[in-house]
C-alpha cells in the first residue's frame, strides 16, 4: 500500500492536535458494555487507555502506560480504584498516583502522581473520557443535545469503527447533500430535490448548516455544537412505515483512534411516548436497526476508499461551506491550544 | 467482514427475533404504511389482517400495548 505523506503531523503542533483531536474536551470512547471489571486497553485520541470498573460499577481510566517503565497497566490486576502493573507490581490509583512500589518500598515514586489519569463519565450507553494532557482535579461539565438529555426522546446508540481520519467522518455529517446521492436507495432518503442552496446560521454553541427552502423531506440540515464535548445532530424523516412520532434524529460524536481509524457514535433518537415509544423500540430492534446500518455502511465504504490525502486535493463548491466552517472552527480551537501550550 | 475492528450490525437486541415477532413487525409496518397511526386504527388493522395476538385471541389496545411494552423495553437498561 502506498501512503502519501501529508503535512508533518509530528512537527506541526496544530496539525497534531487536528489529527488526534483537540484537547480538553469530553470524548465518547466506547459503548458502556465494552468495559467490565477486567481492564481493557483502547487506543483513543492517539493514546492508549486502560479502562476498568470497580465493584460499584464506576469506570476508571488511566493511560495504559505504567509510570515506572511503560508496562501495559491494562494487563495487570484491577484492585478497586487502583491497578497493579503486571511487569513489576507497581500500583497506580485512578487519579494517577502511585500508591505502592512492591519491589522498592519507600522509593520516591510512591506517593507521586506521574501517571496520566482521565476523568470518566457514563451517559446514554457510552463511556466518555476527558482528554487532557495533564492531571486535573475537576474537569468541566458537558452536555449533549436534548435528543439525548430530554426524557421526551427515546434513543439507541450505534457504535462503529471506520478506517479513516476522524475528520472525514465529521465532514461526511456536515455534508447533507451526500444523502441525496449516496443514500438515494435507502429507506428514508429518496425524496426531495437533488439540487439545493445552503446557508449557515450561527447558534450559541456552534452553527447550523441547512438547505434553504426544504426541511423535513430528506437529510436537510446538520448542526455542530461544542458543549464540553463536540457533537453534531441532524434529522431525517421516516417513511410512513415508521409510524407516528415524526422524524428520527441522529446525534453523532466522532473520536479519533489514530491517524487512520475513527470511533463513530451515532445515537438514533425519536420523540415518542407511551405505546408509540414501545412500538418504535420494538421495530428498531426487529428491522429498523438493520436498515440504518445499511445506510451507515454506505458512508463507511465511501470514506474508507478515499485516499488519506483526499482532503488536500479538493475543488469545493457551495454545498461544502458547512464543512469549510467546521474545519475553520477546529483549526481555530487547535491553534489556540497550541499557542497556549507554547506559552 | 473485516474483523480488525468493531463492525456489528445488531447492537440493540439481545437475541434473534422469533417468527411471530417478524410477522408482527411486517404487520405493524403495513398498518403504518396504510396510514393507521393511532392505536385504535392499528389494532383494527391487525385484526383485519388476521395475525392473532400471542394468546390466539383478537388484538385489543391493552394486549397490543402490553406486548409492545415487553418487547420494546426488552434489554433496555433499567
Amino acid at each position: 500500500m502506498t501512503t502519501i505523506a501529508i503535512a508533518n503531523a509530528a512537527a506541526d503542533p496544530v496539525e497534531k492536535l487536528l489529527t488526534f483531536g483537540p484537547k480538553n474536551l469530553w470524548y465518547a470512547v466506547c459503548p458502556s458494555g465494552f468495559v467490565g471489571e477486567k481492564p481493557v486497553s483502547l487506543r483513543r485520541f492517539g493514546r492508549k487507555l486502560a479502562l476498568w470498573r470497580d465493584a460499584s460499577g464506576q469506570v476508571h481510566a488511566l493511560e495504559d502506560h505504567c509510570p515506572h517503565r511503560g508496562g501495559p497497566l491494562s494487563q495487570g490486576v484491577a484492585l478497586g480504584d487502583r491497578i497493579a502493573c503486571p511487569y513489576h507490581g507497581v500500583e497506580v490509583r485512578c487519579d494517577g498516583t502511585v500508591t505502592k512500589v512492591p519491589g522498592s518500598p519507600g522509593c520516591k515514586l510512591e506517593g507521586s502522581r506521574p501517571a496520566l489519569a482521565f476523568h470518566v463519565k457514563e451517559a446514554h450507553g457510552a463511556i466518555f473520557a476527558f482528554n487532557a494532557d495533564k492531571n486535573i482535579d475537576e474537569p468541566p461539565a458537558f452536555t449533549l443535545p436534548e435528543e439525548l438529555s430530554s426524557p421526551e426522546f427515546s434513543s439507541f446508540l450505534c457504535y462503529s469503527e471506520w478506517k479513516c481520519d476522524w475528520r472525514y467522518a465529521m465532514d461526511n455529517v456536515m455534508d447533507p447533500m451526500h444523502g441525496t446521492f449516496l443514500h438515494k436507495q435507502s429507506h428514508s432518503m429518496a425524496e426531495g430535490d437533488s439540487t439545493a442552496a445552503f446557508r449557515i446560521r450561527d447558534t450559541e454553541t456552534g452553527f447550523v448548516f441547512e438547505k434553504t427552502g426544504q426541511r423535513g423531506v430528506n437529510f436537510d440540515w446538520t448542526e455542530w455544537g461544542v458543549t464540553g464535548t463536540a457533537w453534531m445532530r441532524l434529522e431525517i424523516p421516516y417513511p410512513k412505515t415508521g409510524g407516528p412520532g415524526g422524524n428520527f434524529a441522529i446525534v453523532g460524536c466522532v473520536t479519533p483512534i489514530n491517524e487512520r481509524m475513527s470511533a463513530i457514535f451515532f445515537w438514533r433518537c425519536r420523540k415518542v411516548d407511551g405505546w408509540m415509544r414501545d412500538t418504535w423500540r420494538f421495530l428498531y430492534r426487529n428491522r429498523l436497526e438493520a436498515r440504518h446500518w445499511a445506510v451507515l455502511e454506505q458512508d463507511r465504504v465511501m470514506l474508507e476508499a478515499m485516499e488519506p490525502d483526499a482532503n488536500q486535493r479538493e475543488h469545493l463548491y457551495q454545498h461544502d461551506i458547512g464543512l469549510v466552517r467546521l474545519r475553520r472552527f477546529l483549526k481555530t480551537m487547535a491553534t489556540e491550544q497550541a499557542q497556549a501550550a507554547a506559552g | 467482514m473485516d474483523t480488525d475492528r468493531y463492525l456489528q450490525p445488531q447492537q440493540a437486541r439481545q437475541r434473534p427475533p422469533t417468527i411471530f415477532e417478524d410477522l408482527l413487525g411486517d404487520a405493524i409496518e403495513r398498518a403504518f404504511a396504510a396510514g393507521n397511526h393511532t392505536l385504535p386504527e392499528l389494532v383494527a388493522h391487525l385484526n383485519r389482517e388476521g395475525l392473532p395476538a400471542g394468546n390466539g385471541q383478537p388484538w385489543t389496545e391493552d394486549s397490543f400495548s402490553a406486548l409492545m411494552a415487553r418487547l420494546g423495553r426488552e434489554g433496555d437498561a433499567a
